[in-house]
């Protein structure tokens, strides 16, 4: 990965052709990224890979007219040709009419998110951790698939305004799915990090197994509206939906489900559960991100959904100007979480007369933007609760349910202590009801 | 209906001071085609390919590909963006004790592909202990050739000015219609230049033009705060521009704007049991994700079981398995004109074909690679391995997997005629399916009821969902030759680290019966 010094001598060398090509405003960006992967699969590794790559984006204006490009290489010659490609797009396009001045120099916190080993883990090292998921799934009799990844970027940003900016982040992940050799139970899970060494492979791999030793046979149910516990997983199945509504000019324009009535917006009502809060901030310990949005406003704490009051949408700088406010300071990631102290998984299953608990979601799609009502399936782990206790796994369900009624004020019960699925973090949720509308086969 | 095609020369002579003043030029960089271009890259390949076999591989080949990108985006009166990327690398896969092996770089000289070879012989190193069985290729001849799909316009030499002025003309189409609130449109090309070598002395040279055109209307009712979109009805396909200019985008950009007014008010849709005649446009991907992901062999093999999932088409199924009804053929074919996976020869050199996946409504043959067709007891692969990107390690993907017509004219009409009650299901919806493959569900862009033998008024919050092996038995209606279309998806993900294949579905229009239909709407 490219150091501070020389991402950023790569985008002055741009803009700096840029502007002798005539450019009258410009943005550049140069990241450098690099990904190892193992992936494994029968009880054994079936591919692994490295890949390393460096994007160079080069946006310029020219009499408010824009034009963009993109390449990969970073040699003398290649970083002109992109400057004067960029710049001979811009002067055969019409008018830009969102253009925004790009950003003068502005303060960045430094980020939280990079530690150097993640960038490139050990050969051995890694090997040796699934060797230990490998033996743990054999151990139990069971047909082990996962995906081991470290991933690790550095961004260099200047415009030709004056701003300089240079974030790093590193991420490593794990996830297995387990599978009893009878064809009948399966079992998933997953965890990740900006640290690689704090990820807990064994921890992760005994979760899978034991899932999918206990969702063996399942026995079907009639679809309809239950009562249930989402596990962390599985909030985070869903709630990317809900964060992809809070675009202030959508919501604006009357094609949001944040949209209200006669042109307005929805912010300022008590939408969700009063025991939910929903924000984002850079300096999250277990979730750091990036300290600034992708149009370079610095990030700072923003809230979303306040005890379940709408409190904000996220405005681009453009939208900004358009509405004559400032742009919002994030989002960069989503910490759902509970205003009250939270609930232990054990404790939601105590307090459950009937219900089910859900492991995870799969192939979710937004059926019905108006609601965000969403369908899917329930995937690797669904049992069967009553008199407060686990009584049996059940065979999968699809489900048609709208995200704004599942977190609605009268159906949140009770939220359990977030958990790290980047980029979210995101609690158990325990719901009055959520709708199940046939059954599946699949395992 | 086309949009008349705007030349450079007549653009500039009506156009402004400023734009005379300028021009795009072409892709000098592009891909160094000819003699140099191929000397290098054979330079490069080699110099990879003896690096890895010097450390012991007993397989090992490499892609160096360049990829060109354009985009250009609109919304409404106004271009929102216009953008264009090239990306080049290399990728790398050995093969070492049986075990895989991949390194890519950005860097494209003889210094990196060593290097590279180095890198991916370690992985495949530290990781032969893990490997309990060890990987075995199916044969495959060397190939020594050059292959691309045919075009008639390359979509990089048209002028940028001519492609925003489709775009703003088939906004305005939209938008004459009254009650349309907005259109989002977009034009992206795609030059895909692949150069493929292996250790068993392949050295094959493709390019691939793919053409994406797409929009999607909407109709907002701000004061009840209610709002609907309609979605382009045609998709990518493996053509140049003449795709933009021979498709009658402007009908379907005016039709959408009338269907996405109709939809504000159209009925709600009633639960129940219907027949359905699906339309190519959307039976295209039922295809897709009931047959086209359930017959991957890797998917059986359990080699997806942590992302895309297993498929409930089981290892010993072929030549056994009753998948539909008898008058379902599906075949697998990388060699049909304009599909979005048709190619030369695939990522390991093995020339595409068609071939059955399921014949008179039995369940034949699976979607294979060099590694997976000998795990059925076959000799040959059938050619699926593909990689998105040079940094992408090459995997199983999906062929074009296409429905065959019925075998005399059959009419759409002659489909609704002794329908009592039905629904006509056109275009792209929103579509989910189970992990296995069973249970799915889709809508459509359109749906409309059929009563009688007719199609009737438009409903709103409708979708069909059904079982794969019990949807495909109940079809007992196709279209005939006249009514074959071929449409695709552009974005089909699987994989990790996910990737993305553009991939084609031929199809008649069909019948299924007793079929559930949902309603959507209700919270």
């Amino acid at each position: 990965m490219l150091n501070r010094e020389d991402a950023l001598t790569i985008c002055e060398t741009v803009l700096a052709h840029a502007t002798a090509a005539g450019a009258e405003d410009a943005i550049v960006s140069a990241q450098s990224a690099v990904e190892s992967h193992a992936r494994f699969a029968d009880n054994r590794i079936t591919t692994s890979g490295r890949s390393a790559d460096v994007t160079i984006t080069a946006t310029v204006w020219v009499g408010r007219r824009r034009g963009a490009a993109t390449g990969n290489d970073a040699g003398a010659d290649a970083l002109k040709r992109l400057a004067d490609e960029a710049v001979q797009i811009a002067r055969v396009s019409p008018v830009h009419r969102e253009y925004v001045p790009t950003l003068g120099p502005l303060d960045y916190a430094e980020s939280r998110a990079f530690v150097a080993a993640t960038a490139d883990p050990d050969l051995n090292a890694r090997a040796k951790s699934l060797e230990g998921v490998l033996t743990t799934c054999r151990a139990a009799k069971i047909t082990g698939a996962g995906f081991h990844t470290a991933r690790a970027s550095a961004t260099a940003v200047a415009t030709a305004n004056g701003n300089r900016r240079y974030f790093r982040n590193s991420e490593g992940g794990l996830s297995i799915t387990a599978r009893t050799p009878d064809g009948t139970g399966s079992g998933y899970f997953a965890g990740d990090h900006f640290d690689l060494a704090k990820l807990n492979a064994q921890h992760i791999a005994d979760q899978a197994v034991g899932k999918a030793v206990r969702s063996r046979a399942p026995k079907p149910i009639e679809p309809g509206v239950y009562p249930v516990i989402l596990e962390p997983q599985a909030v985070s199945d869903l709630l990317g939906f809900l964060t992809g509504a809070f675009d202030a000019r959508t919501a604006d324009e009357g094609r949001s489900a944040l949209s209200g009535k006669d042109g307005k917006t929805r912010v300022g009502e008590a939408m969700f559960s009063e025991r939910l809060n929903l924000y984002s901030d850079p300096m999250h310990p277990e979730m750091p991100a990036a300290p600034s949005t992708a149009d370079g406003t610095p990030a700072t704490r923003l809230s979303l959904i306040t005890a379940g009051v709408l409190e904000n949408l996220v405005y681009s700088q453009f939208w900004a100007q358009e509405k004559k406010r400032d742009a919002t300071p994030g989002p960069v990631n989503y910490i759902l979480e509970s205003t009250l102290p939270p609930t232990a998984m054990d404790d939601m299953i105590k307090g459950m007369a009937r219900g089910l608990v859900i492991s995870r979601f799969w192939y979710v799609r937004q059926i019905d933007g108006r609601s965000i009502m969403l369908t899917g399936l329930t995937r690797d782990g669904l049992w069967w609760v009553e008199k407060g206790r686990i009584q049996y796994p059940v065979r999968n369900l699809r489900f048609n349910q709208s995200v704004l009624a599942m977190l609605a004020p009268w159906n949140v019960e009770a939220i359990g202590a977030p958990e790290r699925r980047s980029p979210l973090m995101v609690p158990a949720l325990k719901l009055s009801g959520f709708a199940f509308t046939s059954i599946s086969d699949a395992i | 209906m086309s949009i008349p095609p705007v030349s450079r020369r007549q653009f500039l002579a009506a156009g402004s001071a400023l734009l005379a003043a300028t021009y795009v030029p072409d892709w000098a960089e592009a891909f160094q085609p000819g003699a140099t271009g191929e000397a290098r890259r054979a330079e490069v390949a080699d110099a990879a390919l003896a690096q890895a076999v010097k450390l012991g591989a007993s397989y090992a080949d490499i892609r160096i590909n360049r990829y060109r990108r354009e985009s250009i985006a609109t919304r409404e009166r106004q271009v929102q963006n216009v953008s264009r990327s090239t990306s080049y690398g290399l990728g790398l896969r050995v093969l070492v004790n049986g075990t895989w092996g991949f390194a890519a770089s950005n860097l494209v000289a003889a210094a990196s592909a060593r290097a590279a070879a180095d890198q991916a012989v370690a992985i495949a190193r530290a990781n032969a202990a893990l490997t309990t069985r060890k990987v075995v290729l199916a044969n495959a001849d060397k190939v020594v050739t050059t292959w691309a799909n045919p075009i008639k316009r390359d979509p990089f030499e048209v002028p940028l000015e001519t492609k925003i002025a489709f775009l703003m003309t088939l906004n305005e189409a939209a938008l004459a219609v009254p009650g349309v609130s907005f259109i989002n449109s977009q034009l992206q090309f795609v030059d895909e230049q692949k150069y493929f070598a292996s250790s068993e002395g392949s050295r094959i040279t493709q390019r691939l033009v793919r053409t994406y055109p797409q929009f999607t209307t909407t109709a907002a009712d701000r004061a009840a705060g209610d709002f609907q979109t309609r979605a382009v009805v045609d998709r990518a396909k493996l053509l140049g521009y003449e795709y933009v200019e021979d498709y009658p985008w402007l009908q379907d950009a005016e039709r959408a704007g009338h269907e996405v007014v109709e939809k504000l008010t159209a009925k709600p849709a009633v639960p129940g049991r219907y027949d359905v005649v699906v339309d190519p446009s959307q039976l295209f991907l039922a295809i897709h994700e009931s047959v086209g992901h359930s017959t991957e062999l890797d998917r059986s093999l359990g080699y997806e079981a942590n992302m895309a999932g297993t498929s409930f088409v089981k290892p010993g199924d072929a030549g056994k398995l009753r998948f539909g009804s008898k008058i379902v053929n599906l075949v697998g074919d990388r060699t049909q004109p304009g599909g979005l996976a048709t190619t030369g020869f695939d990522d390991e050199g093995v020339p595409s074909e068609r071939w059955h996946l399921v014949r008179d409504g039995l369940f034949v043959d699976w979607q294979t690679t060099r590694e997976l067709a000998p795990l059925v007891g076959q000799q040959k692969s059938h050619g699926c391995l593909h990689a998105d990107d040079w940094s992408s390690v090459p995997f199983p993907r999906m062929p074009n997997v296409s429905l065959e017509p019925a075998a005399t004219e059959v009419t759409l009409d002659d489909l609704f005629s002794d329908i009592k009650r039905g629904i006509y299901v056109v275009g792209r919806g929103v579509s989910s399916i189970d992990q296995q493959r069973y249970n799915f569900q889709f809508g459509g862009a359109v749906i409309r009821e059929i009563t009688n033998g007719k199609l009737g008024p438009m409903l709103r919050d409708a979708a069909y969902q059904s079982r794969t092996p019990d949807f495909w038995a109940s079809c007992d209606g196709l279209g005939g030759p006249a009514t074959y279309r071929l449409w695709g998806t552009s974005a089909d993900g699987k994989g990790e680290p996910g990737q993305t294949n553009a991939v084609s579905h031929g199809c008649p229009p069909a019948r299924f019966r007793n079929v559930t239909v949902l309603n959507t709407g209700a919270a």
